[in-house]
Formats: structure tokens, C-alpha cells, sequence
């Protein structure tokens, strides 16, 4: 009946995880998120859509304007949307858009101007080409009349496109990087914020009904605590895989398969320094729960935790500009989880940078997790009262 | 083989500039009932938590079978905090498992003897339902399971018979002596004098953070007995002897009570009321826990 710590560690982590499986409202907001992030990729995809395609029914005069407006919509110059263009034939417009499968009319009107009839409404795209085609024969027409040669007509009627040159051409990216970060930057923060929560509330939970006695007189406090982030990590990380898995399923799921590969390439940093950050900060949530000794006390006792949520995130979605601050940022513990993968992201850090930072960010989660073990054990059986940090502090160095 | 026995040595500790604990020394010996007894704040749960490591004392130690509180010593005991300790979201059954395994039993025992505990106890039928869905009575022996789940060397109860019936009381004081009978030593406290007394082979009394008594529950009434007489003479109300060197205490309907000094004879008493009629009862009076409780915190 000896104790392990690995053994008690992974059972108190188990328990974690359990209650954590059944609690209503973790499984309802986890459905959520991940409903939220596959509509956000998928409706998108679904608006903007194939290629249009739109039945055209032309008079035999209107015919060379229906296939031109076809061709140019087929060929999808610089300036003038793609579509694709079926002509049929037709004798009488009016009776030819009561067809529910054509989506409007070519004809003629007496001075020879071209007619477009339909329904309730023409699509934008088809009455953009129709006019192109028109005004090119128009002016092919004149040209031809003027005794132009065929080359001159072509330049007049599809001039050539400016050439683009860009000097600091951005990677060719199916999701701009910003929308990235703050996609990333939110779940995290969401994630940390709910879990860090979590921690806090089953500490004080022990407490406020006494089991934290039990258990402290069968284990080691340490024990107990690092049971409680384990369990807690092992959860916040698995809901953010689901999310972000569920996201790129949607995002294969519809054929795009580019922002997979783009996100997968970024999404290993950021899972990476949150993981490290969510293990920094996961020992001082239990602090905070363990300075209180009852639920109600928490929102005073984690204002501080939140604040060291809520800073880093704000500075990532609203710090997008790369400068000094950015940099500076991208170092210090506490933005360092957002602000890093951010910068890489955007490709502004260099492929040491990261790992310097995480170097950091362990260091930092090192300590702080030697001193929120300290804290909690001088606090967490202090069950009369609200206990004061230096209190804890004293007598952690006892326990 | 080394006797199991809880030895508290000594133990010393101050909240803030309060002495809670002054040089608390006692033991618990293996197979009996020892009842820690005391007014509130005298330092019994002060002295309980120290015993189970909750509570890291200022000075003095604690020793079951010669060594030190370890954690695997402190795991082989069966603790029952003053104040309750289950988790009220939990299922009776599933909560007992766990405090089971993480108390060193294996998951297929911790489930048997779940189910073994819940039905000796009455509670069968609640084994799936939340804790605190429960009556307080009920939460209770849960509470009394869970102390026991791992099958302990060593009980410490800080007040087990506190919001129990007389029927759950009954029920409990059978499992403590089936468990000192066992072997085990068992350490309770309790504000209920008269069930300590009924109870208990040994006492501890404790005031003002040091214990006053301690020892066998008979021995220590008998030490503190006196020369008080207790006479029943069959047919005679409030009788009166006057006999020298006896003062009548209390002259009742059925008994008298006569405190002897030092030279007077207590058969000189006996033979006196032999006088007067058949004797039904002649004893030397020990004084109830009660008395002795209100004597040593005086």
C-alpha cells in the first residue's frame, strides 16, 4: 500500500477530468466553440462559392453578343467577373425567362440596342459581361469600319493589364495571418480563462467542504496540486485540439485544403507556448482558489488571474503591427505565448526567436509553479477565512 | 512485534499569540476505545489534525508503533474531520472508490468493500445518488465509510456521534468496538459525556490546551472516587445515619450517599444500615464522567 506519486497524481488528475466530462455546461460550451468555428470556415466558403452559372436565352440577332459575354466570362479578364455561360436559342424574350431554368433574355430592340430581360432582377456578373460584350462589338464594329487592323481592334477592345510589382510581396496565404492570431488569441484566452477558472473553483470546493483534510492527511499537498493541473492541462489542451481539429476538418471538408496546411504550419507554435503558458499560470489559479475559502470569495481572489489573461490577448489581436513593443512583447512571460507565435505567424521573427522565448516562458513556469506550490500549501487548510498572501507565503515554508 | 499504539508526545502550538496546544501527551492503545474529552477550544481537533499531519505542530511529535507520522503511517489512518470532508457533487459509491484508491486500495476491493460499508451501514439503496442529496444524518456515515474504506490501523474521530440518532449512534458504537475489538486503536471525541463513558476504555481530558487526565476510564474515576458511599436500605425513604466522622450528601428516596473522612469505617456504615433493614445495595460511589469533567476543569 505504498504511495506513488505517479499513481496518486494521475488518480486526483483522473477525477479532474471526470467531473469535468460530466459538468453540463463545459460539454455545452465546448459544442459551441466548435459549432462557432466550423461555421466560420465553412460559410464563408459556401457564400463566396463556385464559379456562377447562368442560362442566357438570345434572339438569333442577340446571339453574337450572348457568345461574347460568354467567352469573356469563360476567360475572366483583369477587371470583369467569372461565369460560366449557356446560350440557348430563343424567339421571344418574355416567354423565354418564364423558364425557370433561364435566368434571363438576349434581344435586339429596333435601333439595334441591346435588351436584357428577365424576371425579377439580372445577377451583377451577367449584366457586367453582357455590357463588355456589347461595347467590344460595338467598337470592333466601329474599328473594323474605320479600316483599323485586326491587332489594333484587340488593343483597343482587351487592353493589357497593368503589370503588379510588389516590393514586399506578403506570403501567399489563404487566411490573411491576423484573422490567425485573433482566431488563435481568443480560443486561448477563452481556454485559459474557463480552465484556470475550473482550478481555482475545484480548489476552494476541497476546501469549502473540508475534503481538502482527507486528502492532505493520504497525500502529499504538492501532490494533490499538481493532480489538480495535470488534470486541468491534459482537458484545456484537449478542447483546444477538438476546436482546432474540428475547424480544419470543416476547412478539408469544403476543399480547402490550403488553410489546413497553412494553419497546421503556425497552429505547432501556438500549441506549444500555450501549453507552457497554460502550465505557468495554472499553479497561481490554484492559489487564487486556495486564498479563498469560499465559492463567493473567487472573484475577488482571481481578479488578478484574469487581468494576467485578459492583457496578453488584448496585446496580441490589438499589437499587429511589428515594432519594439511587438518584439519587447513577444519576450516577456506573460505575452510571450501569443505574442511569439503572432509574430511568426506574420513571418517577422527570425527561427531562433521562439525558441529563446520558450526558453523564457519554462523559466518563468518553473518558478512560479515552486512559488503557487508554496502559496497553496500555506493556504489551501486555512478553511476559517480569506487568507492573506504573506500568511501563505510563511506558512507554505512550513508545510 | 512493536504495539500498535499512537503515542502523542509533548505537542506544542500557538495560533498568533494564543496557545492552543501546551505539552499535550497521551497515548491510544491498540484494542481499546480511548475518548478525547473537553470544552470547545480546549484543543481536541487541534490535537487530531496534528496526529493526522493536517496541522504541523510547533513543537512535540507523534509515534504509532515507534515511528515517526510518515506519510505511509499517516496512510494507514482512518480520518474523520470535525468539520465533514466529502465532495457534495459526487456519488455516494463513486466518492468512497475514490478516497479508497487514493488511499492505496485497489479499484476492484475499494469497490467491494464500498458496497460492504454502505450496506452495514444502511445505505445501500443511496449508493448512486449525490452526496448532497442526503440528510446530514446520512452524509454522516458516509462520512463514517469513508474513514473505514481502507481498512485502518489507526481511527481518529474528531466528534463521529455529532447529528446521529440514538438507532445511527448505536450503529456506530458497534463498528468502533468491532474495530478496537480488531485491534485497532481508536481515538474519538465527543461532547456526549455519558456515551463516552458507556463507551470508552480509556480517556483523555483535555483543558486549555493540556491534558488534565488520562489513562483507563475506570482507574481515573476510582483515583478520583473518594470516600463517598452509596447505601440502599430496602423499605426505608431518606434515610439518615448519624454516625461520626460521616456527613449525609444526599438522602434519597431509594439511596443515600454518605462522604467517610479518613477515619471513619465504611463498614461502621454498612453495619449501621444493616439496623436499620435489609440491604440492597452497598457501593463506593465513582463519580460519573460529567463529575470528573466538571472537577479537573475547575
Amino acid at each position: 500500500m505504498n504511495a506513488s506519486r505517479s499513481d496518486l497524481i494521475r488518480l486526483v488528475a483522473g477525477r479532474e477530468i471526470a467531473v469535468k466530462l460530466r459538468d453540463k455546461g463545459f460539454l455545452a460550451s465546448t459544442l459551441v466553440f466548435i459549432a462557432v468555428i466550423v461555421i466560420a470556415v465553412v460559410v464563408p466558403a459556401l457564400i463566396e462559392g463556385d464559379t456562377p452559372e447562368y442560362t442566357v436565352a438570345a434572339t438569333a440577332e442577340a446571339r453574337p453578343v450572348a457568345e461574347a459575354a460568354a467567352a469573356l466570362g469563360a476567360d475572366g479578364g483583369p477587371s470583369l467577373p467569372t461565369a460560366d455561360i449557356t446560350v440557348i436559342d430563343a424567339d421571344d424574350p418574355a416567354a423565354a425567362v418564364s423558364d425557370p431554368e433561364v435566368d434571363s433574355a438576349l434581344s435586339l430592340d429596333a435601333d439595334g440596342s441591346v435588351v436584357l430581360t428577365a424576371r425579377e432582377g439580372v445577377p451583377g456578373g451577367l449584366e457586367e459581361l453582357v455590357a463588355a460584350a456589347s461595347f467590344s462589338l460595338t467598337a470592333q464594329d466601329v474599328a473594323t469600319e474605320a479600316g483599323l487592323s485586326a491587332d489594333q481592334v484587340a488593343a483597343l477592345t482587351s487592353p493589357a493589364a497593368p503589370r503588379v510589382e510588389l516590393l514586399e510581396p506578403r506570403p501567399d496565404q489563404p487566411v490573411p495571418p491576423e484573422l490567425v492570431i485573433v482566431i488563435f488569441g481568443f480560443m486561448f484566452y477563452f481556454t485559459v480563462l474557463t480552465f484556470g477558472v475550473a482550478i481555482a473553483q475545484s480548489v476552494v470546493e476541497e476546501k469549502s467542504s473540508r475534503v481538502v483534510e482527507i486528502l492532505v492527511a493520504a497525500l502529499p499537498i504538492r501532490w494533490l496540486l499538481a493532480g489538480k493541473v495535470l488534470g486541468n492541462t491534459v482537458m484545456a489542451l484537449g478542447q483546444v485540439l477538438l476546436i482546432v481539429g474540428a475547424g480544419l476538418l470543416g476547412a478539408k471538408a469544403i476543399g480547402k485544403g490550403e488553410i489546413v496546411t497553412q494553419v497546421i504550419g503556425v497552429s505547432g507554435w501556438f500549441l506549444a507556448f500555450f501549453v507552457l503558458g497554460f502550465l505557468m499560470l495554472a499553479c497561481l489559479w490554484a492559489v487564487a482558489g486556495s486564498l479563498a475559502s469560499r465559492v463567493e470569495e473567487l472573484q475577488s481572489t482571481t481578479l488578478y488571474m484574469q487581468i494576467a489573461v485578459m492583457v496578453p490577448f488584448f496585446a496580441a489581436i490589438l499589437i499587429q503591427e511589428e515594432g519594439p513593443l511587438r518584439v519587447a512583447l513577444s519576450y516577456f512571460p506573460l505575452t510571450a505565448p501569443l505574442l511569439m507565435p503572432a509574430r511568426i505567424a506574420t513571418g517577422d521573427a527570425a527561427v531562433w526567436e521562439p525558441w529563446v522565448a520558450m526558453g523564457v516562458v519554462a523559466l518563468t513556469a518553473l518558478a512560479l509553479v515552486r512559488i503557487g506550490a508554496r502559496l497553496y500549501a500555506g493556504s489551501v487548510l486555512n478553511t476559517s477565512a480569506r487568507t492573506k498572501l504573506g500568511g501563505a507565503w510563511a506558512a507554505g515554508g512550513r508545510a | 512485534m512493536t504495539q500498535a499504539t499512537l503515542q502523542v508526545q509533548e505537542l506544542t502550538h500557538d495560533f498568533g499569540d494564543r496557545r492552543a496546544l501546551d505539552g499535550v501527551s497521551f497515548e491510544v492503545r491498540p484494542g481499546r476505545l480511548t475518548g478525547f474529552v473537553g470544552a470547545n477550544g480546549a484543543g481536541k481537533t487541534t490535537t487530531m489534525r496534528a496526529i493526522v499531519g493536517v496541522l504541523a505542530p510547533d513543537a512535540g511529535r507523534v509515534t504509532f508503533r515507534g515511528e515517526p507520522m510518515n506519510l505511509d503511517v499517516r496512510r494507514r489512518i482512518g480520518y474523520m474531520p470535525e468539520e465533514r470532508g466529502l465532495y457534495p457533487k459526487m456519488k455516494v459509491a463513486e466518492q468512497l472508490v475514490y478516497l479508497a484508491r487514493i488511499l492505496g486500495v485497489e479499484r476492484a476491493t475499494a469497490q467491494a468493500r464500498a458496497t460492504e460499508l454502505l450496506e452495514a451501514l444502511g445505505l445501500a439503496d443511496r449508493a448512486e445518488d449525490m452526496l448532497h442529496t442526503l440528510s446530514l444524518g446520512n452524509q454522516q456515515r458516509v462520512q463514517v465509510a469513508a474513514a473505514l474504506i481502507h481498512e485502518p490501523d489507526l481511527l481518529i474521530l474528531d466528534e463521529p456521534f455529532s447529528g446521529l440518532d440514538p438507532i445511527a449512534m448505536e450503529t456506530m458504537a458497534a463498528h468502533l468496538r468491532a474495530r478496537a475489538e480488531a485491534g485497532v486503536p481508536v481515538l474519538f471525541s465527543s461532547h456526549q459525556l455519558d456515551l463516552v463513558e458507556r463507551l470508552c476504555d480509556d480517556l483523555v481530558l483535555i483543558h486549555e490546551g493540556q491534558v488534565v487526565a488520562a489513562g483507563d476510564a475506570r482507574a481515573l474515576r476510582e483515583e478520583r472516587a473518594g470516600r463517598r458511599y452509596r447505601v440502599a436500605v430496602e423499605g426505608v425513604a431518606g434515610w439518615t445515619p448519624a454516625l461520626a466522622g460521616m456527613t449525609v450528601v444526599e438522602a434519597g428516596e431509594r439511596t443515600t450517599l454518605v462522604d467517610l473522612d479518613d477515619a471513619a469505617d465504611p463498614q461502621a456504615l454498612l453495619a449501621a444500615a444493616q439496623a436499620e433493614g435489609p440491604v440492597s445495595h452497598f457501593s463506593r460511589a465513582l463519580p460519573s464522567l460529567a463529575d470528573l469533567f466538571a472537577e479537573v476543569v475547575r
